[in-house]
């Protein structure tokens, strides 16, 4: 147990530099955090920029005379407690906007890692098996071409293709905006269609990466000698591809599964601003549109733990499920 | 003799790249747009005023993409835009390999406390979410209207952790190699064991690398600017799709549809040349790469 303990420690502190990091660079850039706040709202408002700063000083809580030090030991205090600070665009705490959003996304992002990862682990081996032939040159090029288009251009695509051009889907949000949430069947069956748009973007670019890496594992597998000695033992093919093969080159896979999850909180940033879809990547990037620091540190840090709760969990998974690594 | 060595750099590095399918067709497409670059703006000149008689035409001989929202032509601003989306990657991608490198070989060579030190920093920006930081670097300083050479810094910044870690365990295994005992022995200076016999073995990595951070530096750059956070260049692809998205509303109406499509194609063409290259590169330099361990 002694070596998680360790990985802890070691997470909790890069955790530490990270925020600070970024309340460094918020809060201590040359001149005032509010400048970029003050000129927002200087143009918004046609005003002078001196009322502009006093107003943005106000919106953001600063008290231009409390030194840097102190509004960190302030922060850090409050992030210790839970508390990620308060938005001054929405006038809310950050926590509720959290608990808004957080469940959008990992929606989201749970139901189409799940439909990628299952889809590209079975391409990928089937790709391997037939490593030469037509299907297999067609699959990885296929793959690769979906790599090169990011996915925010893929949102663009989805978006005009399906709910404009064929009004398939709807335009955006999570929801229809004229309905109350409810556990009705339709409101359900609205709240899926809204989501298609946003999974099959975050999920085509992440099955192909998967299929690719599968592939490679695969046919790297395909090549050690136990499987020749499964062979020779005269165990059936499919047995050698499922129990042997499969469950061999995804080890690695499963592993970075769980630190894929772990990312993609904070990154799908443009995927959900594209769709309008309200997770935590939409509010992120509206925090960035308005110049909302408060709303931005306190994200950012949510989306810092999600990294760092995934890694940690990465590597417990991994130690349960490779029994070449033994938990110390 | 600098004749027969140039000749030895082209039958190593040059011809396999030429022999391989994949890297063959990366670098015809990277060509075609280093050259759209280069060459494109002299040859086609950019109208940029409104004409909107002319708004939203299909591609046509007079206008080969097109026209926007504005009745200007998509073409010419494909390719006077080439140039920021090349340059902006391309440094992008350099700086990062630079950083990368210099970090990776200090942590690799140095021991004790400041190599752990440097640890540390690698780990803290492999965790730091790269894309979210990146805006927040941007938001920050969107006020100083930041040129190309500060903009790829800024990208830059969040694409060198991996290949600094990579690098390391290249120069960690290299350091124990007999030829580099041998230069302690001979009490060669740090900086020629480090330039001389450490950095050449790394050559091919790092040119591999330099070709696989097109396309981080690619999505990364054109999403900062689709989202408007920086602004230096109108024609710049990722803001030509801001304009097309936002300003002009042109993916709400079903004749826009080529203004969009003609920016979108360009995007990921230039990142699929920049794929087909670093996997042909892989293809031809791993079996090397894999002896010299």
């Amino acid at each position: 147990m002694n070596y998680f303990v360790n990985r802890l420690l070691y997470l909790l502190v890069v955790f530490v530099i990270a925020i600070s990091g970024v309340f460094v660079l918020v809060n201590n850039m040359p001149g005032d955090p509010a400048y970029g706040l003050a000129v927002y709202i200087a143009q918004q408002r046609n005003m002078q920029f001196e009322q502009a700063l006093e107003i943005a000083h106000k919106m953001m809580g600063i008290d231009p005379h409390e030194s840097v030090v102190t509004r960190y030991v302030k922060f850090m205090n409050n992030l210790l407690r839970g508390n990620f600070g308060y938005s001054t665009f929405y006038n809310t705490s950050v926590n509720e906007i959290i608990a808004r959003a957080l469940p959008w996304t990992l929606f989201v992002i749970s139901l189409a890692t799940f439909i990628s990862f299952s889809i590209g682990i079975y391409l990928g081996a089937f790709a391997a098996q037939k490593r030469g032939k037509t299907i297999d040159t067609l699959i990885s090029t296929l793959a690769s071409i979906i790599q090169a288009i990011p996915p925010f251009i893929l949102a663009v695509l989805i978006l005009f293709v399906f709910s404009v051009r064929f009004r398939l889907l709807p335009l955006g949000g999570a929801y229809p905006v004229d309905m109350e949430p409810s556990l009705s069947i339709s409101f359900i069956g609205k709240v899926l269609l809204h989501a298609v748009g946003p999974i099959l973007a975050v999920a085509i670019p992440q099955m192909a990466s998967w299929t690719l890496s599968m592939r490679g594992n695969t046919a790297q597998v395909m090549e050690e000698d136990f499987i020749r000695f499964a062979e020779m033992r005269g165990l059936a093919d499919s047995v050698i591809a499922s129990k042997y093969i499969r469950n061999n080159a995804m080890l690695p896979l499963v592993a970075s599964l769980a630190i894929g999850i772990g990312y993609m909180l904070g990154g799908q940033t443009l995927v959900e601003s594209i769709f309008n879809y309200p997770g935590i990547g939409f509010y992120f990037g509206k925090a960035i549109a308005v110049r909302d620091f408060g709303l931005l540190t306190g994200l950012f840090s949510l989306i810092v733990i999600g990294v760092i709760v995934a890694t940690f969990v990465a590597d417990f998974v991994y130690a349960l499920i490779d029994p070449r690594v033994k938990l110390k | 003799m600098r004749k027969e060595s140039l000749k030895n750099f082209y039958y190593d590095y040059i011809q396999p790249l030429l022999v391989n399918k994949k890297s063959l067709i990366g670098l015809i497409i990277l060509t075609f747009f280093i050259l759209m670059a280069t060459v494109g703006p002299l040859i086609v000149p950019l109208d940029m005023t409104s004409n909107f008689a002319e708004r939203y035409q299909k591609p046509s001989l007079k206008h080969p993409f097109g026209t926007d929202y504005f009745g200007v032509d998509i073409f010419q601003q494909i390719v006077h835009g080439s140039r920021s989306v090349i340059s902006l990657t391309m440094l992008a991608s350099f700086f990062a390999v630079l950083i990368g490198t210099v970090i990776g070989v200090a942590r690799g060579y140095l021991e004790g406390i400041v190599g752990r030190a440097i640890d540390a920093i690698i780990m803290v920006f492999l965790v730091i979410p790269s894309f979210p930081a990146l805006l927040i670097l941007a938001a920050v300083f969107m006020n100083y209207n930041l040129n190309v050479v500060e903009i790829a810094l800024l990208v830059a910044v969040w694409l060198w952790a991996p290949l600094a870690k990579q690098i390391s365990a290249q120069v960690l295994s290299l350091k124990s190699k007999e030829f580099v005992e041998a230069s302690k022995m001979l009490n060669m200076p740090l900086r020629y064991i480090l330039f001389s016999d450490i950095a050449k073995l790394l050559i091919p990595y790092i040119f591999i690398n330099f070709v696989m951070q097109i396309k981080g530096a690619m999505e990364f750059s054109v999403g900062l600017m689709f989202l408007g956070l920086a602004k230096f260049d109108p024609t710049h692809w990722g803001i030509m799709l801001n304009y097309a998205l936002y300003q002009a509303g042109a993916l709400y109406t079903a004749k826009g549809f080529h203004y969009i499509f003609f920016i979108i194609l360009n995007i990921v063409l230039l990142i699929y040349g920049g794929i087909l290259l670093s996997q042909g590169v892989e293809e031809v330099f791993n079996p090397r790469l894999r002896g010299n361990e």
